[in-house]
């Protein structure tokens, strides 16, 4: 359960500082790659979390 | 115009025939069912979302918001990620009561069918501009590649394959909350071809157009900044607004609904979508940029073919048209194949229904089906009907925001429903109408007839004026809806069928039943009473269904099963015909008992069967009191006495495992049922007991299972307390050992009095005894006749055994000690048993056993004559007893160092394993009753011990098949000692 707040934590802070995203568009010496990045990156702590879920709620 | 019309047509009717194909293989289980029903598929069909709008719609918002088209996607992602606190709920209300839909999931919550039938009103209206969206680009894409003057006419034939390709394979069955295979490995198929086609596109952009990630890098850098000039970039608000609407869009958008919770799979699957949508959808939205970027660098500024249709920008090669052709039309297809599904069965439940009941059909189920199947032909004609009129005047974000707008108006409903059980339906419809009336009058009209939208800025926001309609409309309407949800909730009465349907939903809640009897006292009675609203063969149908589905048996009768029937039944047509209807009719023919003057009390079985499930949500607080009601619970069970417990209506609440066991009866097959349905003989046992003014029944005797039992009852009252649950406990204990061990108590105090009379007979016969031997040495003085002499010395021999015996069996009386005054001295165990065996033959019985004395005359032994004397006689007299006719009795001595072994040799019967144990015991016989007192192997034994030595039993003797060998060991030198040597009484 205790997973479940670092998710919304997770999502909540995501929606705020999302806006960030946006920024890199086509700007110089940003990689065009990095919103894409920083979303693998959290798909990855997505997993994770789920793994820790499964583990803590057996 | 790089293909011919023919050729597309071939290519698109050619891929939709495919999928014909492969649905009719997974159908027919061509596919095995392992790989059908793979979680992954169900993920993979989670790809619906990716409408058009992914593969075209992305395109044209990047090229005109840059990043900001990501919203698309990391909006559904991050509902997915809530998939625990948000999704799962959902799922199980949706799958608890077979609610198909947004709509008959608000009907539900709100109690309402006029909820329903708004809500079904808000898809209708919001999906048809999507629907249009998912036409328009198929029109866009033919017109495209072949400059046909008629594109729409072709899209019309795409979308009568698709309307029949979701009659064939979705529309099936009548039940709309039942899991489609075909149709979800469809949709999972169409998710891996528009992902592999929009990969293929990215790759030959990225690769083909520009040399690599580090051309585009430096053409990014470089010349391409001009071409990223037009880009508006998306003001947080703006962007944090449209992230808001596409993630409402990943749960109330119908098509998302149908996948996520009616085609439903585990809970567990739909956790593993929180990462493996998100990823999907990465690699979905990677391609867009590469693409776009790609047809710019060809030269396209959006003044050509338009943003939305750059894929095809990037090459004249047939193959790379082809494939963008087919990422869209797999995406169309897809997207109108589920919202057709989806809003036929709201169409049907909320708006047919509601208004032509279904009432007694021939055959309701073919007229449902029908009806759906008509329904969905018309949902993708009106698409299309809706792209020819008005969507070919718009663009594709424009369609596509006017629906996720219109969806959004649901978004504070549903999460009233899920975390607000204080919302009601008034203030659900007040908000709802209002946010809608705001949608329409804003967006509506710019898209109908190409006027202005009607938008008012409520005092203090004019600032925003100015901004684009989509975001105004959004912030406004959605204010405007949650505003009125709440105030008129608080200010608005709800109803206890509200408050009930608010219990259930709410994520925190545990669902509360009341534990109300029903009229319907049997499923039979189920039977008749739904006949008079569906017919007989469907009443007969349904019950019969949902008492598979529970598990019961078809005799069932107990009032908790009956209230889970009726709720089943409840929940089966709410997934035919929608919670409206099904409310309908399961309130009016299977009703409640009321007015009887029962309390209405907690189900209590129930909420702890749902504690159950919920274990792991609970957190905190809640999780420490459910371990502890674990623990106490956990008690009650394994409590190794009987308990069962009743509710103040007499319903049985607890029958713990103690009383499982003692009854035969599993719990789970009472519980529930009233006191006198139980079996017998437990309905009258605990009749008596409840309704017996004392509070204990002491050693009831029944029977069980061809055996007489003896069962104590004690009941205690349970007072209804704070939280009402009132009721008795009886506690049930098995004596029937203790009621065997007090009969055995009473013969053993029998026969310690009949040796207390034996010592009152042994001295009043010890004085004629004496007489009789005083006469006899009288009469050896008075006659030298030999043969007198003979019996007169054979009288005293016989008085002195008799007072011997006599004073034994006085000892025994006296707990085993014999009477002390008898001395040691050396005893030739062959002259002891020369005697016993005179003695022996005194007796009548047993006259046709040989008997053999092999003893050696010495050595002799240390011992008391008399009581080794009485040894012999008694194991002579077994050794007879257990022989036959022409059996031989051995006895002889073997000397070892310090002892003598005596042997005792027959070729009896032998003695039963059973007994051997307690061979020595007193009262112990293998003898018929009457025949033997069970003291003699005792007596031996206790003789035994006195003279320090010990006993063996052989039972048959080594070498022999049958018989008994009795073997004694007896010390050779041995002081007499004081008696310390007790038998020890553990034997």
């Amino acid at each position: 359960m205790y997973v479940y707040r670092i998710m919304l934590l997770l999502v909540f802070g995501g929606y705020l500082l999302s806006p960030l995203l946006m920024s890199g568009w086509a700007s110089p010496g940003v990689a065009w790659y990095r919103p894409f990045a920083i979303w693998g990156v959290l798909i990855a702590l997505t997993l994770w979390l789920e793994q820790k879920r499964r583990l803590d709620e057996r | 115009m790089t293909l011919s019309l023919s050729a597309v047509m071939l290519l698109g009717l050619g891929y939709l025939g495919l999928l014909f194909v492969g649905a009719l293989a997974v159908e027919r289980g061509w596919v095995p069912v392992r790989l059908s029903r793979h979680p992954a598929v169900y993920i993979l069909a989670l790809g619906v979302y990716a409408s058009a709008w992914a593969t075209y719609g992305s395109l044209e918002l990047a090229g005109r918001v840059g990043f900001g088209y990501l919203a698309y996607y990391l909006g559904v992602a991050g509902a997915f990620l809530l998939a625990p606190v948000l999704l799962v709920p959902i799922q199980r209300l949706s799958r608890a009561y077979q609610l198909a839909s947004l709509a008959d999931l608000f009907a539900f919550r709100f109690r309402s069918r006029w909820v329903g039938s708004l809500v079904t009103l808000i898809s209708l209206l919001a999906v048809l501009p999507l629907l249009a969206l998912q036409v328009q680009t198929l029109g866009d894409t033919i017109f495209l590649m072949t400059g046909t003057g008629t594109p729409s006419l072709f899209a019309l034939a795409f979308c009568v394959m698709i309307a029949l390709f979701a009659i064939a394979f979705g529309a099936r069955h009548a039940r709309l909350h039942a899991r489609h295979d075909t149709l979800l490995a469809t949709i999972a198929v169409e998710s891996l071809v528009k992902l592999a086609a929009m990969l293929v596109l990215g790759a030959y952009a990225l690769f083909v157009v520009f040399d690599g990630p580090v051309d585009l890098q430096a053409w990014l850098d470089g010349p391409g900044r001009s071409a990223q000039a037009g880009i508006e970039q998306l003001d947080p608000t703006r962007w944090r607004t449209l992230l808001l609407l596409f993630f409402a869009a990943a749960f109330l958008m119908p098509h998302m609904f149908h996948v996520a919770f009616a085609e439903t799979l585990s809970r567990r699957t739909l956790l593993q979508a929180a990462w493996a949508l998100p990823l999907f959808l990465l690699l979905m939205a990677i391609p867009i940029p590469l693409i776009l970027w790609g047809a710019q660098r060809l030269g396209e500024d959006g003044t050509g073919i338009g943003e939305a249709y750059y894929a095809f920008a990037l090459s004249d090669a047939a193959w790379l048209q082809g494939t963008a052709f087919i990422a869209g039309l797999a995406a169309a297809s897809g997207t109108m194949i589920i919202i057709s599904l989806a809003l036929s069965g709201m169409i049907l439940n909320h708006l047919v229904l509601v208004a032509l009941p279904p009432g007694k059909k021939l055959d309701l189920y073919r007229w449902l089906r029908w009806l759906r199947q008509g329904l969905i032909a018309a949902v993708v004609l009106g698409g299309w009907l809706f792209y020819r009129l008005v969507g070919v005047k718009h663009d594709l974000t424009t369609l596509g925001l006017v629906a996720f707008v219109g969806m959004a108006q649901c978004l504070p409903g549903m999460l009233a429903l899920l975390y607000w059980p204080g919302a009601n339906r008034k203030g659900m419809v007040s908000g709802l109408i209002v946010g809608s009336l705001i949608w329409l009058l804003g967006l509506w009209p710019p898209l109908l007839a190409a006027f202005p939208g009607l938008i008012l800025l409520p005092p203090g926001l004019e600032g925003i004026d100015g901004q684009a309609p989509w975001y105004l409309v959004t912030l406004v309407s959605l204010t405007a809806n949650i505003l009125t949800l709440i105030l008129v909730s608080l200010a608005t009465h709800t109803s206890a069928g509200e408050r009930a349907a608010a219990e259930a939903c709410s994520v925190d809640a545990v669902i509360r039943p009341k534990r109300l009897p029903l009229i319907a006292a049997n499923s039979e009675e189920f039977k008749q009473q739904l006949a008079r609203a569906l017919g007989e063969n469907i009443a007969e149908r349904e019950v019969d269904c949902a008492l598979m589905d529970l598990s019961l048996s078809p005799r069932e009768s107990r009032p908790y099963a009956l209230r889970r029937l009726r709720d089943r039944i409840q929940a089966n047509l709410s997934g035919r015909m929608g919670p409206s209807v099904a409310q309908d009719i399961v309130d009016r023919f299977l009703p409640y008992r009321r007015g009887d003057g029962m309390a209405a009390t907690e189900d209590i079985h129930f909420v702890e069967s749902r504690l159950e499930a919920y274990r792991t949500r609970l957190t905190g607080l809640a999780r420490e009191l459910d371990g502890l009601r674990r623990y106490h619970r956990r008690t009650l069970a394994r409590l190794p006495v009987g308990l069962c417990a009743f509710g103040d209506d007499g319903e049985l609440l607890m029958w713990n495992d103690a009383l499982a066991a003692l009854t035969g009866i599993d719990g789970d097959s009472v519980i529930g049922a009233r006191r006198d349905n139980l079996p017998a003989p437990w309905a009258e046992l605990l009749g008596r007991i409840l309704t017996a003014p004392h509070s204990r029944l002491y050693k009831q005797p029944i029977e069980l299972a061809g055996e007489l039992r003896h069962l104590t009852l004690h009941k205690a009252e349970l007072d209804a307390g704070e939280d009402g649950h009132g009721g008795k406990v009886v506690l049930i204990e098995d004596h029937s050992e203790m009621k065997w061990l007090e009969d055995e108590l009473v013969h053993a105090a029998r026969l310690a009095s009949i040796g207390q009379l034996a010592a009152g007979v042994a001295h009043e016969i010890g004085n004629p005894v004496t007489g009789i031997s005083s006469l006899a040495q009288n009469l050896r003085y008075d006659t030298d006749d030999p043969r007198i002499l003979e019996t007169a010395s054979q009288i005293q021999q016989l008085t002195q055994r008799v007072s011997r015996i006599v004073a034994s069996l006085v000892g025994f009386a006296h707990g085993g000690r014999h009477v002390s005054g008898h001395t040691l001295s050396a005893v030739s165990m062959a002259d002891i048993t020369d005697e016993a065996l005179h003695l022996i033959h005194l007796a009548r019985s047993g006259e046709d056993v040989a008997f053999e004395n092999r003893c050696l005359a010495e050595p002799k032994v240390q011992g008391d004559a008399q009581r080794l004397l009485q040894v012999m006689v008694n194991l002579l007299g077994n050794a007879r007893d257990a022989s036959g006719a022409g059996d031989r009795v051995t006895i002889e001595t073997e000397p070892t160092g310090d002892g003598l072994w005596v042997s005792v040799v027959d070729e009896g019967e032998g003695i039963d394993d059973s007994v051997r144990d307690h061979l020595f015991e007193p009262f112990t016989t293998t003898k018929p009753p009457g025949e033997g007192t069970g003291l003699g192997m005792a007596l031996v034994y206790s003789i035994i011990a006195e003279h320090d030595g010990k006993i063996d039993i052989d039972s048959p003797p080594p070498g022999q098949a049958k018989g008994t060998r009795v073997r004694l060991w007896l010390p050779l030198n041995r002081q007499e000692v004081a008696h310390a040597n007790e038998p020890d009484s553990d034997r």
